[in-house]
């Protein structure tokens, strides 16, 4: 069937096909240019429009600070225990109050997209005019937000969950979760300890995948037999796993995401191929829904590292606790991670003389490091601030462990390993860094 | 010569997805004259239609081809669910739209958006499956030539078969057929011969969301569901479309298939000095398009009438 220049059924101009453009000559290019210059008149139009409402920080006496969050898309998994730790550290916060009054979060999603992201934070920092931005999940997320949006102004940016070493580059980029290279060395270390010389690494073709797989790629002594990325959210994966499969690495190491995960464990137990070999993975392929998709049986014995939370310490178990109670199922290390960039960032207001980016950002730092008094939680941080006292007195140790940011940006690491046993995650011990 | 098998059959189950997209979209040029962006979305809509019935049904009734009887009526149900909301969003939407092709195209864009916000605001953004358990290869094809084929993929492939001739018989044999291609051809001539075109177009969007749906309870069995499987997969039938010459039926199948296979083959070039990365798949899916849109520039079936 092929278009005419006709009427059509709806009676109106027919929009041209690039092949009947190419046909029909130039007769009648006007139109054409006119129908495109309508479009992007419009959208230009749409997209500048948010630019002229840059509104302040909201009523007096409340703060107001951005979150960008992975509300859909592959990391949705991560968003939806983020919004709890956002909930719980909000009202933590606010019963204790910030200044002279509260703490109020404006929520954007990044879709778990870099330009979803970027729209995000612009909305964000042009149109909220926050000084202080939590955000965002994915690590390529987080940089091209703070490339395009954060770098050119003095917005304070905290990342709940990124774990790319590529973050280290960009010193004014705070995040709460460690850096991945600790993660690519505990791999790298478990993978040679359980006698594999020979690997077969897919990793996802982002920032976090880049960054992890060059890590450990200089970790691992022993030989990589397959390494190639995959694109993130595609319906299937199968010449990656036939590709896999085609080496004869014993060890299988996957760093990449959870739905793009699944779909690997589904093909590879489709192909039958999964079984000769002893399956690795990073943080961001271990969930519940990971259980849930993958067949029974398929994931037997992989190991998985994560960061993990300060599980042995009180602040984090009053925060499961509450967690618990308001949610119905344990925290995991992520939320604890957003609990404490919501957290740190009251604090930063707290302590700073003025709420704009510039002040956060002189204290924010400070008030998580060993210089000053130990408080484990933001009460007792509070009111260290509160009765005088700077940000250098103040060492907020979270819920999710010592915090401690440094030059880069970076906290310090805990890192659990679990294995995969009848189905289930099986804590099998803790590695620091 | 296993793995060059197994690519082989891989490429083969991804295709028939592709190409039941690939119908509808090119349906929609062909008859409404506008490149239908929510095409995916109605994919994903098929999928999640189809998630629901089988949620409700279980595992009622035995199985047949391996697979639960449950699931072929949730597909037939997720194409009627999937149909409705195209001509639903014909009649709301595009119908009362005094807007050109462009415009069209723009609405489109906002359709799948509508259809996207209100499955993830309803169903939520994390993935699902099918309650249906994984069988592994099935064993007699394994043994046989070494690759491995599961039930659901053969499931895929046989059903898509059977879609595909369906349409064909339908737009050959049939009036409704007749009258399509009418439409399709020339509208103003087909409503002077007496077709009403308003009903084409109806029976239009109803068969070509029809068929998207059963793509998309097809890509949620291969892999999982989520708000996005459509979308994501759009451009690539974009592509097929295109690649097949767009408004034309046949040239949408081959176009589909050839790009679904081409995806699938691409770590092949590697044995031949071209070690290409995965990730470039579709970097090679589209080179191969462009390749043959500069020898034929109206796509291989375009400018044929159907």
């Amino acid at each position: 069937m092929t278009p005419t220049m006709g009427g059509n059924v709806y009676n109106r101009r027919p929009w041209l096909s690039l092949s009947e453009t190419r046909m029909k000559g130039s007769d009648i290019p006007s139109v054409r240019r006119r129908d495109i210059l309508k479009v992007t008149g419009s959208v230009g139009i749409a997209a500048t429009a948010g630019c002229l409402n840059t509104g302040g920080g909201g009523s007096k006496g409340s703060y107001k600070i951005g979150m960008v969050d992975s509300l859909s898309g592959s990391l949705s998994a991560f968003g939806q225990r983020n919004k709890r730790g956002k909930e719980l550290a909000l009202s933590t916060v606010n019963e204790v109050g910030v200044k002279d009054g509260e703490l109020q979060i404006a929520v954007e999603d990044s879709q778990s997209t870099q330009e979803g992201g970027v729209s995000a934070a612009q909305k964000l920092v042009n149109q909220e005019g926050v000084p202080l931005m939590v955000g965002a999940v994915g690590s390529g997320v987080s940089v091209a937000i703070h490339e395009s949006v954060i770098s050119n102004s003095s917005v304070v940016q905290i990342s709940q969950n990124s774990t790319s070493p590529n973050l280290k580059n960009y010193p004014d980029l705070l995040r709460m979760c460690p850096n991945g290279d600790t993660q690519a060395e505990a791999l790298a270390n478990l993978i040679a300890e359980d006698g594999h010389d020979s690997v077969a690494v897919s990793w996802i073709n982002n920032d976090y995948g880049q960054g992890i797989m060059n890590s450990f790629k200089s970790s691992y002594e022993g030989d990589i037999a397959y390494n190639q990325s995959h694109d993130q959210g595609k319906a299937s994966y199968s010449n990656v796993i036939t590709s896999m499969a085609d080496t004869d690495a014993g060890a299988w190491l996957f760093l990449t995401y959870q739905p793009e995960f699944t779909t690997m464990a589904q093909e590879i137990y489709d192909q039958g191929v999964g079984e000769q070999t002893d399956w690795y993975g990073g943080d961001s392929v271990k969930g519940p829904k990971v259980l849930e998709g993958a067949p029974e049986g398929s994931l037997e014995g992989m190991k998985v590292v994560t960061p993990s939370a300060a599980l042995d310490q009180d602040n984090y178990k009053t925060f499961a606790e509450n967690f618990k109670s308001e949610y119905g199922s344990e925290p995991t290390a992520w939320s604890a991670y957003t609990y404490d960039a919501i957290v740190t960032g009251a604090l930063a207001t707290q302590a700073a003389e003025t709420f704009s980016g510039n002040a956060l950002m002189d204290v924010v730092r400070d008030v998580t490091r060993p210089s000053g008094q130990k408080a484990t939680s933001y009460k007792a941080a509070h009111d260290i601030l509160a009765d005088g006292g700077s940000a250098k007195d103040v060492n907020y140790e979270g819920v999710s462990g010592p915090i401690d940011l440094d030059k880069n940006g970076d906290p310090k690491a805990y890192l659990q390993i679990f294995t995969v046993e009848d189905h289930d995650y099986t804590s099998s011990g803790f590695t620091a860094a | 010569m296993s793995a060059l098998l197994q690519y082989l059959v891989n490429g083969l189950v991804f295709s028939s997805i592709i190409v039941l997209g690939s119908i509808g979209l090119s349906l929609v040029y062909g008859i409404a004259d506008f490149a239908n962006f929510a095409h995916g979305d109605t994919m994903t809509v098929g999928a999640y239609g189809a998630l629901v019935t089988f949620g409700l049904l279980g595992g009622v009734g035995g199985s047949i081809l391996g697979l639960p009887v449950a699931f072929y009526v949730a597909l037939v149900v997720g194409m009627i669910v999937a149909a409705i909301a195209a001509v639903l969003t014909h009649y709301l939407v595009y119908k009362p739209l005094d807007v050109d092709s462009i415009g069209l195209l723009i609405t489109s864009i906002g359709v799948a958006f509508v259809y996207r916000a209100l499955l993830q605001g309803y169903f939520g953004a994390d993935y699902q499956n099918y309650d249906i358990t994984r069988s592994g290869p099935i064993p007699a094809i394994e043994s046989a030539l070494g690759v491995s084929l599961t039930v659901r993929g053969a499931t895929i492939v046989v059903l898509a078969g059977i879609l595909v001739l369906g349409l064909h018989v339908l737009l050959q044999k049939t009036t409704l057929g007749r009258k399509m291609r009418a439409t399709a051809d020339n509208p103003d001539l087909a409503r002077v011969s007496g077709i009403r075109t308003a009903r084409v177009v109806v029976a239009m969007w109803a068969i070509g969301a029809g068929l998207a749906g059963a793509g998309g309870v097809f890509l949620g069995l291969y892999s999982q569901i989520d708000p996005r499987i459509g979308f994501d997969l759009l451009l690539v039938v974009f592509a097929a479309v295109i690649l097949g010459g767009i408004g034309s039926v046949y040239g949408a199948m081959l176009g589909g298939f050839l790009i679904g296979m081409i995806h699938e083959l691409t770590p092949l070039l590697g044995d031949v000095g071209l070690p290409i990365p995965n990730t470039y798949a579709p970097a090679v899916a589209f080179l191969v398009m462009v390749a043959i849109l500069l020898i034929r520039p109206s796509g291989i079936a375009g400018g044929e009438p159907t």
